[in-house]
């Protein structure tokens, strides 16, 4: 294979994972950059350059201007003019900074020369603010936002209520924050909407990414009552007496003890004694253990159950106190809830 | 006889205020034998008995008023009368058992045709509840410092028995309370020497009671 196929295979590679343009050009509705789309789709670089760069010439949107220039970008990484595609990288990322380049749909070459843009303009990227709520003074407002660049950011919340510096630092790259949202005094702050402003400058450079908010307080929900503890029941304070031959045996030893204890004891001088009066009683006795083995079982106190009860109904008792005590703590403290807002929204600061 | 009005009087329903009273009526049998084997006698009649408890301290009394007639075979020529009273203070010492002291005093008329006697019982008395309302206690005593109208002493002298309380119905007991009796008695007639004098007796009261 000769060098100059060698290279357009490579070109024509580069170009088919040029996804993102590919498409692009129907629905451009500038002709000369829909043109100068087809040129690129069909690797004709040098046509498609011309007509980029004629297309910029022309008056253009804003997305029509960093479309143009993201075609350069891609043609120049194409022919590799890697500085040129980052110059129009640049430009791409200046009229937009939220543009993003998916890796897995570029080629290395453009996505690299993306990233060394990005590295070489002042920007402040990807600002986020998520929903969030919290009770006042014990959690805080997550920031996110990327820095292209090592400069001083100050990170303001600005609105009708007055503006709160959220941070001021000096950063590069990914930055996460936290913003309690409280006074110096500790109270909340004022109620309403208001505008992130994110500020960076390095130099006379700088750049400013802002994301609209709504902050509303709100009373922090108390605990109801509890009237039982999970995994535990109260159990029947009463049982079932059961069948047993306890009544008919101990009435069996109580006599059998009475008569041997009289067997034992007679005098043998004196014969043996008369058993009428122990039968009588002893009679007595197993008639009675007898009826009360027979007995319908009767309904009697379960004693470890009572105490289990008792014992859980305390535990209840001082969890329901606990409760009314956290609640007079929740009913003093505030709930923040944090929602952001479309770009744009009216009573945001710009 | 002092003694048993003692105990009856600590049992008044006005000295013991909100305590379990339980007081009625008894039929007894007897079995009496003195000496020897051929001098017995069978003894049937009437008497009552009350109960009292307060916690852990109970009081018992009973008292029988026995008529004996010689038994068959013995050679015994007349009978007797008997009236023998009991009584007894328990304290508890454990949900089963009690220790208890009291006395025993039976007298006989004619004087001279049985021997009475009176002695002061020591002992301790199991009880358990052998169904719902339904009590038995079994019960040994030692009889100290025994004393007999025809003299003589006994060194050894027990009293064991059992005892059943039914709840019948409402506020009526029924009550049954075998006793058996052993006194070892000896005596020494004209100086003569020592001789074995035994006197055994079994009895049972059968009877109702109410409670209050």
């Amino acid at each position: 294979m000769s060098p100059r196929l060698h290279h357009l295979v490579a070109l024509a590679l580069l170009g088919a994972r040029i996804a993102p343009a590919t498409g692009a050009a129907q629905t451009a509705p500038n002709a000369t950059l829909r043109s100068a789309q087809l040129a690129y789709d069909n690797l004709e670089y040098r046509q498609a350059l011309s007509l980029a760069r004629g297309a910029l010439r022309e008056r253009l949107t804003g997305a029509e201007r960093a479309r143009a220039y993201e075609l350069l970008g891609f043609t120049y990484g194409a022919m590799d003019s890697i500085l040129k595609a980052v110059d129009a990288f640049k430009e791409v990322v200046l009229i937009d900074p939220e543009r993003q380049l998916d890796p897995n749909r570029v080629s290395p070459k453009a996505y690299s020369a993306f990233a060394v843009a990005l590295g070489q303009v002042l920007l402040v990227r990807q600002l986020h603010v998520d929903s969030v709520s919290f009770v006042g003074g014990q959690g805080a407002v997550p920031v996110r936002f990327t820095v292209t660049q090592p400069a001083r950011v100050t990170t303001r919340a600005i609105g009708t209520p007055g503006t709160f510096v959220i941070d001021s630092g000096a950063w590069n790259g990914q930055v996460n924050l936290r913003w309690p949202a409280r006074l110096p005094t500790g109270d909340p702050v004022p109620p309403g909407t208001y505008t992130l402003v994110v500020d960076a400058r390095l130099g006379q450079n700088t750049f400013s990414a802002s994301q609209p908010i709504r902050l509303t307080l709100g009373r922090v929900d108390t605990l109801p009552a509890i009237t039982s503890l999970p995994g535990y029941q109260f159990l029947p304070q009463t049982e079932i007496t059961p069948q047993s031959w306890r009544p008919v045996g101990l009435a069996f030893l109580y006599t059998g003890g009475a008569l041997v204890g009289t067997l034992g004891l007679e005098s043998s001088s004196l014969g043996s004694s008369s058993k009428r009066e122990l039968g009588i009683v002893g009679g007595a006795a197993l008639v009675t253990g007898f009826a009360m083995m027979l007995r319908k079982p009767g309904v009697r106190p379960a004693a470890a159950n009572i105490l289990y009860n008792q014992l859980l109904r305390e535990q209840i008792a001082r969890r329901n106190q606990d409760i009314a005590k956290e609640n007079v703590t929740r009913r003093r403290e505030v709930q923040v809830t944090v929602t952001p807002l479309p770009k744009g929204t009216p009573g945001a600061v710009r | 006889m002092r003694w048993a009005a003692v105990l009856l009087a600590a049992l008044t329903p006005g000295a013991a205020a909100g305590q379990a009273v339980l007081v009625g009526p008894e039929l007894a049998l007897a079995n009496y034998r003195e000496v020897a084997s051929g001098l017995r006698y069978n003894g049937t009649g009437f008497g009552g008995s009350a109960s009292v408890r307060r916690g852990k301290l109970s009081a018992e009394a009973a008292i029988a008023r026995l008529t004996f007639d010689p038994a068959s075979g013995s050679g015994a020529t007349a009978g007797f009368k008997a009236t023998q009273v009991d009584a007894w203070v328990a304290y508890d010492v454990a949900a089963y058992a009690s220790v208890e002291v009291g006395v025993l005093h039976r007298s006989v008329t004619p004087e001279f045709d049985a021997t009475s006697v009176g002695a002061v019982r020591v002992g301790v008395r199991s009880f358990s509840e052998i169904g719902p309302g339904a009590t038995m206690v079994f019960r040994a005593n030692y009889l100290a410092a025994p004393k007999f109208s025809s003299g003589g002493r006994a060194a050894v002298s027990l009293d064991l028995g059992i005892g059943l309380d039914v709840r019948l119905l409402g506020r009526l007991h029924g009550t049954a309370v075998y006793a058996f009796e052993r006194m070892n008695r000896k005596v020494n007639p004209g100086g003569t020497g020592e001789i074995d004098a035994p006197i055994q007796q079994t009895r049972a009261r059968v009877g109702l009671a109410l409670a209050f």
